[in-house]
């Protein structure tokens, strides 16, 4: 069946996500990995979904919590980890680290640490493709924090005016850090775009990788055609917001709506196929992280390197 | 704090963390103003701003310290209108790189609301800002911008560089400035601890002798104060060489006289500051000493800060992006005795790994 191999595909994907973060949190203790690291588990659907359903010319914008956005869009896992590691073989040679991960020739633009600092990119690329005529889009993702920025309203507003070719992609894990988003928004995301004429939809089941994918798809054909779409999809943090630990201890959010997502999370619930998928994905961890270890340091050659 | 920490404690010495000392004034602020209020994000969760509001908003109520949106210029706004009309307000960034979203507000706003208006109206208000360093940081979250700060006129910047210096300086800015003060908090001085004594109170905003000496003059800035004291101290058992280390503090407004006296005395400089040296304090340092006399300095000053260039991520680079504590015992050392001065310098390279284990006293 048709579906079943896409099913498999994305499985993949969102299981190396998961297994590499998995790795980091293991090799964390060692300090080997000597950068601040906002993990996705727990919201591997997302990117592997919106990645899979995206053209591979496809532009993403991207936060600082995104090793999940980096592979499904095809970034290279031993230049991840060198990276990671700080090494010269680093995608950015150690300048980047986790919180700025980027891989422009598989079409991830960059993370940002400065939140929602990248959605107006987005903007300004898909504007360009549109002028250049052909049928590439960007997508911007962000978190639900992010959309309280003004410079998400504004990039909302041009866009719109523009009729810019661009995906707005919020990932809502209803936290900014420690804060709950009823707190800190007055409005509902798919209605506050409405209002700039913004087309939009809002998917519940965050953890379902086929129905991410297929919004997307929905989406991007919006999009293509010459119009901006907002896609907010429900999705749950399962660690802290930065660090490789838990945080219920701290009680601002009880486990209940994170066991509730893991009930329902695919990489859990169908643990038939991560035990297949699992050791050939291992080993191509193993493999990366070998790289990493044996890719030299930089040095004073390269601190002042590619500074203009 | 610094000399005071040889000799056997006073009885009413403590010893303060500068987070702890930091949440002290906040709560000070909060009960002897009662228009004071916080706000920023994370201001009322479990970690507090790294500890310097915890379980202020607990104690005081959510009217007083809370939880904001990302909404770093607009928060700077709302502080502005609430300063406008009589509030005490003090807002947070956890990191010194998000207060440029409200580069607007309080450059274009904040310093201006006295001048502008001809002093019709005024706008007292208390920005914490915290620059970050190790671990990885990058190029984001490292950012140092007193020089930018200070640049603009109506602005008043400090940079406290231990317990004793917020202590001083904090209960007075709340209280009495009648302009918006921008307080830059470096994240590796929180976990310290310092002797604090009430002997040891000063003058708040103002540059104080933080060590005296008579060879070399090191003008420096916040976590760099405690660098060129560790590295006085090295010069001083292994050289001899005696160098006077002044912690600037006020950066808008330092005490250029203390500077240019003791630059007449040591004829000889180094400065060291946490931020990039281009159009940065130390040129700023040396504009003053010019201004006054040409000829005060015997040589070429030494200059330490961050290499030019973004904050990289990698540690490799990093340990030698800031100075180390081996290049701020070098400058001294080279400024006392010439560059082939022979002597050992430390084996840290990293102050960073020192700052894991420093735990004072200085
Ligand atoms: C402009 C700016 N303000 C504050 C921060 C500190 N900060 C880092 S992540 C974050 C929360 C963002 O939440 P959200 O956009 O929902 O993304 P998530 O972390 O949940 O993926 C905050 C406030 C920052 N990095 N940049
Ligand atoms: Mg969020």
């Amino acid at each position: 069946m048709k579906d079943e191999a896409i099913y498999r595909r994305l499985f993949r994907t969102a299981l190396l996500i998961r297994l590499v973060e998995e790795r980091i949190i293991a090799l964390y203790p060692s300090d080997k990995i000597q950068s601040p690291v906002h993990l996705s588990i727990g919201q591997e659907a997302v990117a592997v979904g919106v990645c899979d359903a995206l053209r591979a010319d496809d532009l993403v914008f991207a936060t600082y919590r995104s090793h999940g956005f980096y592979i499904a869009k095809g970034g290279k896992l031993d230049a991840m980890f060198a990276e990671l590691y700080g090494r010269k073989d680093g995608i950015s040679g150690g300048k980047a680290g986790s919180m700025h991960l980027a891989a422009p020739d598989v079409g991830l633009m960059g993370s940002s640490a400065v939140v929602a600092s990248t959605i107006p990119h987005a903007v300004g690329a898909a504007l360009s493709f549109k002028r250049r005529g052909g049928d590439r889009i960007a997508a911007a993702v962000f978190g639900d924090g992010a959309t309280e920025e003004g410079v998400y309203h504004e990039s909302l507003n041009f866009a719109a005016l523009m009729r810019v070719p661009v995906l707005f992609l919020c990932e809502d894990n209803g936290l900014a850090v420690h804060s709950h988003r009823p707190i800190r928004q007055s409005y509902r995301l798919i209605e506050h775009a409405a209002a700039y004429g913004i087309a939009g939809r809002r998917l519940e089941e965050g953890w379902d990788m086929l129905a991410v994918r297929q919004a997307t798809l929905e989406a991007a054909a919006h999009v293509r055609s010459g119009e901006p779409f907002v896609l907010e999809i429900a999705t749950s943090r399962y660690k802290e917001h930065v660090g490789v630990g838990e945080d219920f201890h701290f009680n601002y959010r009880t486990t209940d709506s994170v066991d509730a997502w893991k009930r329902r999370d695919p990489l859990i619930v169908d643990a038939k196929l991560v035990a297949e998928l699992s050791p050939e994905l291992e080993r191509e961890i193993d493999a990366a992280v070998a790289y990493a270890e044996a890719s030299p340091a930089p040095g004073r050659l390269e601190l002042l390197t590619d500074v203009i | 704090m610094t000399m005071a920490a040889a000799k056997p404690l006073a009885q009413s010495s403590r010893v303060l963390s500068y987070a702890g000392a930091l949440l002290e004034t906040m709560d000070g602020a909060l009960r002897d103003h009662p228009n004071a209020f916080i706000m920023g994000q994370g201001v009322d969760d479990f970690k507090g701003i790294f500890g310097s509001t915890t379980g202020l908003a607990e104690k005081y109520g959510a009217k007083r310290v809370f939880d904001v949106p990302l909404m770093e210029e607009g928060m700077t706004g709302v502080a502005i209108g609430a300063a406008l009309v009589g509030d005490y307000p003090i807002t947070t960034h956890i990191r010194a790189d998000f207060s440029f979203l409200a580069m607007n507000q309080i450059i274009n706003m904040a310093a201006k609301y006295s001048y502008m208006f001809g002093g019709l109206m005024r706008c007292p208000m208390l920005i914490r800002i915290v620059v970050g360093r190790s671990w990885g940081q990058g190029a984001q979250h490292s950012q140092s911008p007193q020089a930018t700060f200070a640049h603009y006129p109506g602005l008043t910047v400090v940079m406290p560089s231990s317990s004793q210096a917020v202590l001083d300086m904090y209960p007075a800015i709340i209280n009495r400035h009648p302009g918006p003060v921008i307080s830059i908090e470096h994240r590796l001085l929180y976990n310290l601890d310092f002797t604090i004594s009430p002997a040891d109170k000063r003058v708040p905003l103002t540059s104080y002798v933080a060590r005296e000496g008579s060879d070399v003059t090191v003008v420096a800035t916040s976590v760099m104060v405690l660098e060129a004291l560790r590295a006085a101290q090295y010069v001083q058992d292994r050289a001899g060489v005696s160098a006077e280390v002044i912690d600037l503090n006020s950066i808008s407004h330092p005490d250029w006289e203390l500077v240019a006296a003791s630059v007449r005395k040591t004829r000889r400089l180094v400065t060291a500051d946490t931020s990039w040296l281009e159009y940065g304090v130390g040129g700023e340092v040396c504009r003053q000493l010019m201004m006054r006399d040409p000829g005060l300095l015997r040589q070429p000053p030494a200059m330490l800060g961050m290499a030019p260039a973004p904050c990289p991520t990698a540690k490799s680079l990093e340990d030698i992006y800031y100075p180390s504590q081996h290049d701020t015992v070098d400058a001294i050392l080279t400024q006392a005795k010439g560059k082939n001065h022979g002597i050992d310098l430390p084996v840290e390279r990293s102050m960073t790994e020192g700052y894991k284990r420093f735990r004072g006293p200085f």
